[in-house]
């Protein structure tokens, strides 16, 4: 077996003919041009060894820095965390992190990209590692490495993905949900109504007579309807209840932790709402109406879909007694 | 004449280590287990001056071995080389008899240190 | 059997020198931590890429990852992650000896992840006459799906994967944790030189 001693490392003189004057100035060359901040620490975290990164960035002078408490020479760094990071660094000789993602820096130092970003700060990745010099740990050293970049991008990335998230959830026109992702919320929330025993309603509505808007006024006017019913019935809906675009002029109204008198309640306040508003084209009033179905979840149900059924029958029975109203499924509750 | 010596513990190469940290003239003689329930058989059936007693082992373990022992009413020197080293474990498998309690793995000069502390070498 | 499996003398070889890092890992923990850490032995298995995720994903109530990379010399390389379940979270600040406001719960579970890994790894290496680096640990975003998804991302195939169930117990609390070793190809090849060469020893 071989010993880890005899290992190469790069900077090991047994490896090398230069002499250790030369290896010295070399070793310090390259540590005062890394673009990464090197800061050495002894047992009682007082700076033993810093390089030209951090000078440059903190704009202090050696004298300043060298045999400061770290907690003196940076007096923003979380002293009690830091303190037990660092006990963990010296007493199990491992290396330990800090990583931008959860802290976007430790020190305060200024990066090199104040115009095109928006921190403040240098986002920093902090590694710790223990330095093994006698038998024990007696040294920590700090990396601070510049990540500002890295920061940005990943923010700016974030930010795409948002948004690129929220359209995939939301109807174009109508800026409320659309339907895949209102049922999707429909299959959560009849999984929670059914696990937690709570009861659950559903409202479909229709716009009366939308066809013939489209053909009297035009596409324009009938997508006009749509936004401002849509605009109007969300304002009359908590905030807990999930409105969507099912199709063309049909919405559909999760009601969580509604039972079917409080849903019949809530629907025939938009029936009316919706009636009594007057909505305006290129100058010519507009009246339009909805019909409207209830149904709540009962307990025999095993899937969402037969909620939809429900609510569905229930609002074709309100067309076909002669729209601008609301029935509910009620009959069928009766029968459970 | 050397002692008869059983050494227990459920790896084989753990088993072989403790073997081979052994004085030359113990190593043709000494017996193996596998497991406590095995290791209790021998004891029970040869008279075993040192025992190497590994800890955890599936079954019967090494704190169960050390029972047995103490209810067999058996006299014999038992080592016990275990993983688990805080004070703890120590301090119950030498409440138990246990004469020494060693780290594993472990190393030939360190157990002929301690048989020869024992007054065995 | 491929190559990448190991002999039963090498899986024999391999658990007792894990068995003995686990040891002194803990032994470690329990002074840093200042308190006593009851060790269940940890059981080992080597599981395939298809295995390890059906195992993984019968673990409903994983809730987070944590992964951190290894590398030692003769090639011996891989990823460490570590997954916990829902109900171990809530007292970690807490076992680290920090205040509750002083960290995040990310940052929690990335601490006690490094710490356990390095721990117990160095301990691993020192053995095998190694010594180990390791990259930054990293919390994998949402669990769901994406442990599956990262496995297959990864930058280099893994073939094994050696799954270590640990099970700390730390006076009147105890978290478990299942730390998982993903292997490369060619670094099991390097290990099974290094086990081999143990028990030439022998």
């Amino acid at each position: 077996m071989f010993d880890v001693n005899e290992l190469i490392s790069p900077l090991a003189t047994e490896q090398t003919s230069l002499s250790e004057d030369v290896l010295k100035k070399i070793n310090r060359q390259i540590a005062n041009q890394l673009n990464t901040g090197v800061l050495v620490l002894d047992e009682a975290f007082n700076i033993v060894i810093w390089n030209r990164f951090l000078q440059v960035h903190t704009d202090k002078f050696g004298a300043d820095i060298i045999g400061q408490s770290i907690f003196q020479a940076f007096p923003e760094l979380p002293e009690r965390w830091l303190t037990r990071k660092l006990m963990s660094v010296m007493q199990l000789n491992t290396p330990n992190f800090c990583s931008w993602e959860q802290r976007h820096h430790l020190f305060e130092l200024p990066h090199t990209r104040p115009i095109t970003t928006d921190s403040e700060f240098m986002a920093q990745n902090c590694t710790f590692l223990p330095i093994v010099t006698e038998s024990s740990c007696k040294h920590i050293c700090i990396l601070i490495e510049d990540v500002t970049d890295v920061c940005h991008y990943q923010g700016q990335l974030q930010k795409a993905l948002e948004e690129l998230a929220q359209m995939s959830r939301i109807d174009g026109l109508t800026q409320i949900y659309n339907r895949r992702h209102w049922q999707e919320s429909l299959e959560q929330e009849f999984a929670k109504a059914k696990r937690h025993s709570k009861s659950l309603s559903l409202v479909m509505l229709d716009l009366d007579y939308f066809k013939l808007l489209n053909d009297n006024y035009g596409h324009q006017c009938g997508d006009m309807v749509l936004i401002e019913v849509s605009k109007l019935i969300g304002s009359l809906l908590r905030v807990e209840d999930i409105f969507g675009r099912y199709g063309g002029e049909e919405f559909a109204i999760i009601l969580p932790e509604t039972d079917l008198s409080g849903a019949i309640e809530l629907a025939e306040r938009i029936c009316s709402a919706v009636a009594k508003k007057s909505l305006e084209y290129n100058g010519e009033e507009i009246n339009v109406t909805i019909s409207l179905g209830v149904a709540q979840l009962r307990n025999k149900e095993v899937s969402y879909e037969g909620l939809i059924s429900q609510a569905d029958s229930a609002l074709y029975q309100a067309k076909a007694e002669g729209r601008n109203k609301v029935c509910s499924s009620s009959t069928s509750v009766a029968e459970v | 004449m050397s002692p008869s010596v059983l050494i227990c513990d459920d790896s084989n190469m753990a088993r072989k280590q403790v073997l081979k940290s052994l004085p030359e003239e113990w190593k043709t003689t000494a017996q193996t287990a596998t497991n406590g329930a095995e290791a209790l058989t021998i004891l029970r059936d040869n008279s075993i001056d040192v025992l190497f007693l590994d800890l955890t082992m599936p079954g019967i373990d090494g704190v169960g071995v050390l029972q047995g022992i103490q209810k067999l009413k058996l006299s014999c020197n038992v080592f016990v080389i275990s993983a688990d080293i805080q004070p703890e474990m120590q301090s119950k498998v030498k409440s138990l008899g246990a004469k020494e309690f060693l780290q594993k793995p472990v190393k030939a000069d360190v157990l002929i240190n301690h048989l020869q502390q024992h007054g065995l070498l | 059997m491929s190559e990448f499996h190991l002999t039963e003398d090498q899986q024999d070889c391999l658990q007792e020198l894990i068995n003995v890092a686990m040891g002194q890992a803990s032994d470690q923990l329990a002074r840093y931590l200042d308190t006593f850490v009851y060790l269940k032995v940890p059981s080992i298995e080597s599981v395939d890429g298809k295995e390890l995720i059906s195992t993984l994903s019968q673990q409903q109530n994983t809730m987070a990852v944590v992964s951190q990379g290894f590398f030692g010399y003769e090639g011996i390389r891989g990823e460490a992650l570590l997954a916990y379940q829902e109900e171990d979270s809530g007292r970690i600040a807490d076992l680290l000896g920090y205040e509750p406001e002083e960290l995040s719960q990310d940052e929690q579970l990335i601490d006690i992840s490094s710490i356990l890994t390095t721990t117990f790894l160095n301990v691993f290496a020192r053995q095998i006459d190694n010594q180990m680096s390791y990259n930054a640990p990293k919390l994998l975003p949402s669990v769901q799906n994406s442990l599956s998804e990262h496995l297959q991302q990864m930058t280099f195939n893994w073939d094994l994967a050696l799954k270590v169930n640990i099970n700390y117990q730390v006076t009147d609390y105890s978290f478990n944790c299942n730390m998982i070793l993903l292997i490369p190809e060619t670094a099991i090849i390097n290990i099974k030189n290094v086990l081999d060469r143990i028990l030439e020893d022998f």
